[in-house]
């Protein structure tokens, strides 16, 4: 029997994850940089950027519309994904499978096309430059993410909860307040928050139709880099990277402690 | 009729419908919008077509991005592949702090990391500096060059690609490989002769997901890449904004449309649409 030797490719495997996460350690760095444009390694650190980014307008109102436009498109998405995830996992029906593709279809079609569709098409609604027209734009892009996440956890659903609710005499709106609601409220919560990210960062679309007041802070993020001087960019892409850092480590973390941790009794 | 609408409203169409409803009025309208004003915006027929195809600069830009997003899903696969092999094969700390890396990559904005490139890669950046230390003099113009864009949007895209393949990875029962080991294949024997195989639906699913994002990006080459060799998304963002060609941009946007719904189409029908999110 050959013993399999792991070093070299565990070597390489590693040499790869830091060039994954290179951009990083830049990033950070650059924005405590005193330099007024792009420098690396910066000249001098302060903290004069953040400060911009919190308090000109010029960036904090694209911040402020891009967590309304996210808030309002995790709503409506769920708001039509949810009930639509239930008739895909519990029900069968003539078109269903049609109803998957253009369920699923948004996830496919360059931005750009769609970026050029809602351009002319809610130019004629009069829908350019609003809330409105980003929330609906976004709502469309967002719905295979929802779906996704939804059908998957309704699948793994017990149905025998529900069953075991109405046979102890529940109403089936009362079943689906106190059971099914309660246990699919950890998906739900996952969705939402990927239906945020995923407005949040969209730029192509919001490229095209949002406008002066109602900028997202990706369009402000890509203006300013096309001006190339606007070193306020690298705050704001640290503030973003922090945000994530928070999002996926945190949760990382408490898993980890909670496996070392000896199983609580239950009693 | 009153009965069949109260049937209706107890069937599941009353659960899908606001969203078929929604996704029609919202996303295929509008996508119809623009194949239509591919056919009539300025004039009726299929000029706006025969004019890109017989423009080669149009072809050209077209044929470029093929090849870019070929190339760029060939790099990143090979580069995503050790990466979710060794957190499938071997987990433990070094697995989980792999895909913790990745994970954190693959979350943080496009933007954000088009923005670190722009840093590294520039003037002023820190690859310049070891070319000039290196006695590279003057040092080669990195940033807004193909090779830039090509190889941010690498980066961009491995992620992807490594989650992708560490899905199927991950299902490979490590049992085959001992059991290969223990009939006396040596390890890159019983790597491409048992993992390898079991791994293509990994290679297959994640290449045509990168593939058709790399066509339609737009971000990345319009702010890293090269102002003469464009990308198909941003020569129709030119015709939008600058051209105000809607029936130009249109006629570009079906074609980029086709080509990346008929890959899609080819490989659901070849692998299965389903069993991606089955």
């Amino acid at each position: 029997m050959y013993s399999e030797k792991t070093f070299p490719i565990k070597l390489v495997a590693g040499l790869i994850a830091l060039f994954i996460a290179a951009p990083m350690f830049i990033v950070i760095p650059m924005s405590f940089s005193t330099a007024p444009s792009l420098e690396f390694p910066p000249p001098g650190y302060w903290l004069g950027y953040y400060q911009r980014f919190f308090t000109d307008r010029n960036w904090t109102l694209p911040l402020f519309n891009s967590i309304v436009i996210g808030l309002g498109t995790t709503v409506l998405t769920l708001a039509l994904a949810a009930p639509a995830a239930f008739a895909l996992v519990r029900h069968d029906f003539r078109g269903k499978a049609l109803l998957n593709l253009v369920l699923m279809m948004p996830l496919v079609v360059p931005h750009i096309v769609m970026a050029l569709a809602y351009y002319s098409y809610f130019g004629a609604l009069r829908l350019v430059q609003s809330y409105t027209g980003l929330i609906l734009a976004h709502t469309c892009l967002s719905m295979p993410v929802a779906i996704l996440i939804l059908t998957a956890a309704l699948k793994t659903f017990d149905r025998n909860l529900e069953r075991a609710a109405a046979n102890l005499g529940s109403r089936p709106l009362t079943t689906f307040r106190l059971v099914t609601l309660p246990v699919l409220k950890p998906a739900f919560l996952v969705a939402g928050l990927f239906v945020f990210i995923h407005s949040f960062d969209e730029t192509v679309i919001a490229l095209f139709i949002s406008g002066r007041d109602t900028t997202t802070l990706p369009r402000q993020m890509f203006n300013s880099f096309l001006m190339q001087a606007d070193p306020v960019l690298s705050a704001a892409s640290s503030v973003l990277f922090t945000a994530v850092l928070i999002a996926v480590a945190v949760p990382a973390v408490m898993r980890a402690m909670r496996r070392r941790r000896p199983t609580p009794g239950r009693a | 009729m009153g009965s069949s609408v109260s049937r209706l409203l107890r069937g599941p169409a009353v659960l899908y419908l606001p969203a078929a409803l929604f996704l029609l009025v919202f996303f295929l309208v509008p996508l119809f919008n623009v194949a239509w004003m591919s056919f009539t915006e300025p004039d009726t027929g299929v000029g706006n077509y025969i004019a890109f195809f017989s423009s080669s600069f149009d072809v050209g830009v077209l044929l470029n991005t093929f090849k870019t997003a070929a190339i760029v899903t060939l790099t990143s696969l090979i580069f995503a592949y050790p990466v979710a092999y060794v957190a499938a094969r071997y987990g433990g700390a070094f697995g989980s702090f792999l895909l913790i890396v990745v994970t954190l990559s693959f979350w943080t904005s496009f933007l954000v990391r088009t923005y670190a490139w722009m840093v590294i890669l520039g003037v002023k950046g820190p690859i310049t500096a070891a070319l000039v230390m290196l006695g590279w003099s003057p040092p080669p113009q990195i940033l807004f060059t193909t090779f830039a864009s090509t190889f941010a949007m690498t980066h961009l895209l491995m992620p992807f690609m490594i989650l992708t393949l560490y899905a199927v990875m991950r299902r490979i029962d490590a049992t085959y490989m001992r059991a290969a080991a223990g009939l006396g294949a040596k390890p890159l024997k019983a790597f491409t002769s048992i993992y390898l195989p079991l791994s293509l639906p990994g290679i297959a699913n994640g290449s045509v997901l990168v593939f058709i994002t790399c066509l339609g990006f737009y971000v990345t080459p319009v702010l890293l890449g090269s102002p003469r060799d464009k990308m198909i998304a941003g020569r129709i963002g030119d015709e939008i904004e600058q051209m105000l060609n809607f029936g130009g941009a249109s006629a570009m946007a079906m074609v980029l449309l086709v080509a990346t719904l008929g890959l899609f189409a080819l490989y659901s029908r070849f692998f299965g649409l389903d069993k991606l999110w089955k």
